[in-house]
This record gives C-alpha cells, structure tokens and sequence, in this order.
C-alpha cells in the first residue's frame, strides 16, 4: 500500500469556502439504501422470505389436491368451506416468512451496533431520528414489494395445481382481496416493528430472540392453550397481542376462533405495538450515548 | 475551531471527563496526549455529539456539532477505526456516507486515491487489517472536506510508512488552515505532529501549551556517576544544592549539576570517578513524569519506574533525537 499520495485532491478548496454539500432527508435517505443494499444479509433474508412462502404455497395446494382427489371435504381439512381456500394457500407461508422479515428488519440496525457502524452513521446524520425514519422507510417498502411479488408468485405457481379442482383464489371476494393485502400488510408491519425491537435492544441475539418468542413461540403456545382449555382469558390476551391479534388480518373468518379480534381491529393493534415501539426507539436513539 | 467550557462526562459515580476547557485553533496541528482512560474519546465523541455531555459545552466552528446544516464537511471524524460494518465493501461504506450529504462518487474514488485503498476497496471491511481500517477511517473523515479534523488514535497500527503518512497529511491540513487535532497515547508522536499539545489525565486537562514549552518544561537532565566514593560525594553534591538519588552501591543519578561541574567537585576531592554520563531523559520519561499521578491502569512496575522519576531512564542513556524508537 502506498503512502505516497499526500494532497486531499487536487480539487481540495481552501477550508474558508462553502461547501456546496448539504445534509437532507432524500440524502439520508439514499444512503440508507445504499447500505441496506450493499449487505449480503439483506439479500438472504429477503431470499428466504420469498422462497419460504412460494415453498409453503406449493406444500400447501399439494395437500390441498390430495385431500380433494381423494373425496375429502374441506371439513378433513378443519375449514367450514372451500371458500377462500385458494388465498390460504398463497398466504400460508406468512407465519415462517415473518420470521426471516422480522431478521431483516433488526439486523438493519443491531448490524450497525455490533460493528460499530453506528458511529458512523450518527457522525454523518447527528439529529439521528432521520437515519431512524429512512432506515424505516427503506425495511418497510422492500418488505412490502417482496412480499407481494411472494405472494404473486404462489398464486402462479400453485395455480395449475388448484385449477383442476376449482381451488384457485377468487380475487372478487372482499375476504380473498383482504387476506391477500393482509398478508403484505402484517408482513411489513413485521418488518418495522423488529426495527424498533432492533433499536431498542441493540444486539442481534437479543432482538432476534425475542422477536421469535413474540411472533412465533409465544403465538403458538397461547393458541395451544386456548385450543385446550377455551379459557376467556387466554383469547384476550391474543386479541391484544401483536402477533396473534395481527394475523388475523390474513387468516380472517375460516381459520380463526369466533371469539378472535376482527381482522382490522387486529392489524391495528399490531399497528399500534409497532407505533408505540417506533415512538420508544426514537426517543432512546435521541436519548442514548451512542 | 473547537472550543470546550467545562465539559463533564460521568458514567456512574465515575467521572470521566471532569470539567474540562480547552481551545483548538485553526491552521495548527493540536495533539490531545494522555494515557489510556484519561479522557480522550470520551471527549471526542462528545464534541461529535455521540456521547452527551453531563455538563459543560463543547462547539465546532461556533456551534454543536449536530447543529450544524451539512455537519461532514465542518468536521470529518476518526473516532473508532473500527465503526464500518464488517460485511459491508469500503467503497461502499463510503458512497454510503458521501450519499448523506450528497457528496458526488468522484469524491469518493478521490479519498479512496488519497488513502491507498485502491487494490482493497471493493473488499468486506471485516477483511481488512487494522492499518487499511484506519485508512478507511481517514478516507472517510476527508469525504466531507471538512474544516475541521479529529483523529483519535490515528496511527494505531499503521505501519512506519502510514505513520509518516498520517503525520505529513496531518500537517499539510492544518497548513491549509484546517483545524486538526489529534490524540496519542505516545508523546513522542504528538511531538513530531503537533504545534500544541493539550494532555489530560484521569479526566482533567494537565498541560495546554505549545509544544516546545511541553516538551522543554517536561524534561529532566540527570548525569549519572558511578564511583567508589559515593556516599562522600552524595553528601557534598547535596551539600551544595544537587538532587541525588542512588539505585545502587556506587551509582548515583544526579539532578540540578552538570558533569563538568561534579567532575571538577570530584577532582578537588581526589575522589575516582567510574563513569560520569549526562542523560537526557526521553519525552516518555517526560511525559510519564507529568501523567504520573494520572494513570488510570497503572501497573507495579510502572509506579516503580515512575517513583524514581526520570531515574528510570538510567538503564539506557536516550538523548532526545532518538523520538523514533517509540515507533517500535
């Protein structure tokens, strides 16, 4: 390596002169993409989400046909109709998916904390709730696109599997059209919730674990429990849940006790988790020695 | 023009940082000396608005650091050379950082010239040894082309080549008129780069003065006498106004005479001299003597080597010209 080079460039002005540079929102914006993009993690994870879904898609209407082929009655398959069967099966591979966003959406920020990026990052962009609002923005409309071009894919995929049985999702029901936009909304919302989960925390292992225990262990236990003992209590504490309570935004009607929160209501208590969250991030991030 | 007025830092009930006021001026090369846990990046990343200071304020060009509209280019920082995400290229790193201020990628290809990090700049920083991440810290604190510089540590880990690298291009900034400054650990370094000195120690600011006034101020001449007259000699030489102090049967180490003048006392006598050397303590020694009570880890040979003052040179004679050695 050379030492030799010593100007800063010819074109270097004098430290008297205005820099023409300037430090704006669209700027921090850019450079959020710039880094998200430039990672190998983002790129696996955002992988993962979609052949996770696409693979689910396919188990899943192969499952599906199965049963069909064989006589079975969407009863065999614990569901009152067929109706909305066909957006099940595209949707189904949300509940894995989330895992591999809710990856992506904390490492955007324990990734700078582990390295030390951090530092660099609020050098550059000293206000910090910008880099946090950006890095927000970027997490949340690249879910958003991956996880419709997911869900499109599995409609395409598994559509010459279903059609044969009259399976395919009917987009002209309100229930299929919320399922469909359900699935990208919790997702993303996923996404931006480990976000705040991954400021608040700071640590990689430990954001990961707890969004694990939050969207997938603690889910699942809770309907276990419910399933078992029907207790009242149980199916309060799910409809005010982030994970239980905003997934129903996806499963709606067919798959989800009466007694569960309504798909809307739903998503907007994961809505507002995340909100609150976001709102404790921002305020530790401006708080925090960095 | 970075300016502290009391500037507290407190973690706890310790006290890092502790009312500390300084001024560094443009157009100089200004070295913030002290030893590990002193104070130094606490400072630093306080004037870069990282950490939050308990009390007091600092300022960069007349204002907080995160006030400022386009803050890379008032100052370009190398606080951590290790704050680059690992799994990110360094042309990367750095057209990410230039995005934030929209400073063009020309500019980038143009630091990443200066820094020699041509053949290594599309590679994962994780890969890179401690001399190219401090590279890259550099080439990303002079994206900006900032006003001002502030280099914590930079030649951790350079080789000698990058040392004198780091130190011409810290000087031909401030002959630009940039403000730069600069921490050690090592006098020595700070000697050679630096017009001014400020040197902390467990938090508070010991010394604030050009150079010259650190290093002439600091310096201790001892001549060392080795005879079999010593306990006569020490009592006449003490007698007469010197300091003595004796490691050993035979061997004094004296302070405040020069050795003509113990020569010339020792031949009235007809005492026989063994030796008589002048030694000039080394700027480490210097600057051990004024960090002596504020070594924050501080080992037991240390506080022996630092109880004899400048004594402790004695085991090798090191006039002041031999500064390269404490490159090793």
């Amino acid at each position: 390596m050379s030492a030799t080079t010593l100007a800063p460039g010819a074109t270097s002005p004098t430290a008297s002169r205005t820099s023409p540079y300037r430090l704006s929102f669209a700027h921090v914006l850019r450079s959020e993409w710039i880094k998200f993009r430039s990672l190998r993690s983002t790129w696996w994870t955002l992988g993962i989400t979609v052949v996770v879904m696409v693979g689910f898609s396919l188990m899943f209407a192969a499952v599906v046909t199965s049963v069909s082929g064989q006589g079975g009655s969407p009863e065999d398959m614990g569901m009152g109709s067929t109706d909305g069967i066909g957006v099940m099966v595209i949707t189904v591979g949300y509940s894995f998916a989330q895992l591999a966003v809710a990856v992506l959406g904390a490492l955007t920020v324990t990734g700078e904390y582990s390295t030390g990026m951090i530092r660099s990052t609020l050098s550059a962009v000293p206000r910090r709730l910008p880099a946090l609002a950006a890095k927000m923005i970027v997490v949340g409309a690249v879910t958003a696109v991956t996880t419709a071009v997911a869900v499109g894919l599995s409609y395409l995929v598994t559509y010459p599997i279903l059609s044969g049985d009259g399976l395919t999702a009917d987009f002209s029901s309100a229930e299929d059209q919320r399922a469909l936009v359900g699935a990208v909304l919790y997702l993303t919302a996923v996404a931006l919730f480990s976000v705040a989960v991954g400021v608040l925390l700071r640590s990689s292992a430990g954001a990961i674990f707890t969004l694990v225990a939050v969207f997938f262990v603690l889910s699942m236990v809770l309907g276990i429990v419910q399933g078992v003992t029907g207790a009242d209590w149980v199916q309060t504490l799910m409809n005010s849940l982030p994970a239980s309570a905003g997934e129903q935004v996806v499963l709606g009607g067919g798959m989800s006790s009466p007694d569960a929160i309504g798909p809307w209501q739903g998503f907007a208590v994961l809505v507002g988790w995340t909100a609150a969250l976001t709102a404790a991030a921002a305020v530790v991030l401006k708080r925090r020695d960095a | 023009m970075i300016e502290a007025r009391g500037l507290t830092k407190r973690y706890g009930p310790k006290t890092a940082v502790d009312g500390v006021s300084f001024t560094v001026r443009p157009g100089t090369v200004t070295g913030f000396l002290g030893p590990n846990g002193a104070g130094k990046s606490t400072t630093m990343r306080m004037i870069m608005g990282l950490d939050r200071p308990t009390a007091g304020t600092v300022t960069v060009n007349g204002r907080p650091y995160a006030e400022h509209r386009s803050p890379l280019t008032e100052v370009g920082a190398l606080l951590d050379a290790k704050a680059v995400h690992t799994g990110r290229s360094a042309y990367n790193h750095l057209l990410a950082m230039a995005a934030t201020h929209g400073i063009p990628t020309k500019r980038v290809d143009e630091v990443i010239e200066m820094t020699g990090l041509q053949s290594v700049a599309k590679k994962r920083v994780g890969g890179f040894s401690l001399g190219m991440g401090q590279r890259l810290g550099i080439a990303s604190a002079l994206l900006g082309d900032p006003k001002t510089l502030i280099l914590d540590e930079p030649v951790n880990g350079l080789d000698p080549e990058g040392v004198l690298w780091v130190r011409n291009l810290a000087r031909y900034l401030a002959s630009e008129g940039r403000t730069v400054f600069l921490s050690s650990h090592l006098m020595s370094e700070v000697a050679l780069t630096a017009d001014h000195i400020v040197v902390i120690g467990k938090g508070r600011i010991i010394a604030d003065a050009p150079v010259g006034d650190i290093v002439d101020g600091a310096q201790q001449r001892t001549v060392r006498v080795r005879t079999p007259h010593a306990t006569q000699l020490a009592e006449l030489l003490t007698s007469d106004g010197a300091t003595v102090t004796s490691d050993e049967p035979s061997l004094l180490v004296v302070t405040g005479r020069d050795a003509a003048g113990i020569g010339e006392l020792a031949a009235a006598q007809g005492f026989v001299l063994h030796e008589l050397t002048p030694v000039t303590s080394t700027l480490e020694d210097a600057y051990m003597a004024l960090t002596a009570d504020s070594v924050e880890y501080q080992t037991e040979s240390a506080q022996q080597h630092v109880g004899h003052g400048a004594a402790g040179a004695t085991a090798a004679p090191a006039p002041t010209d031999s500064l390269e050695g404490a490159q090793r």
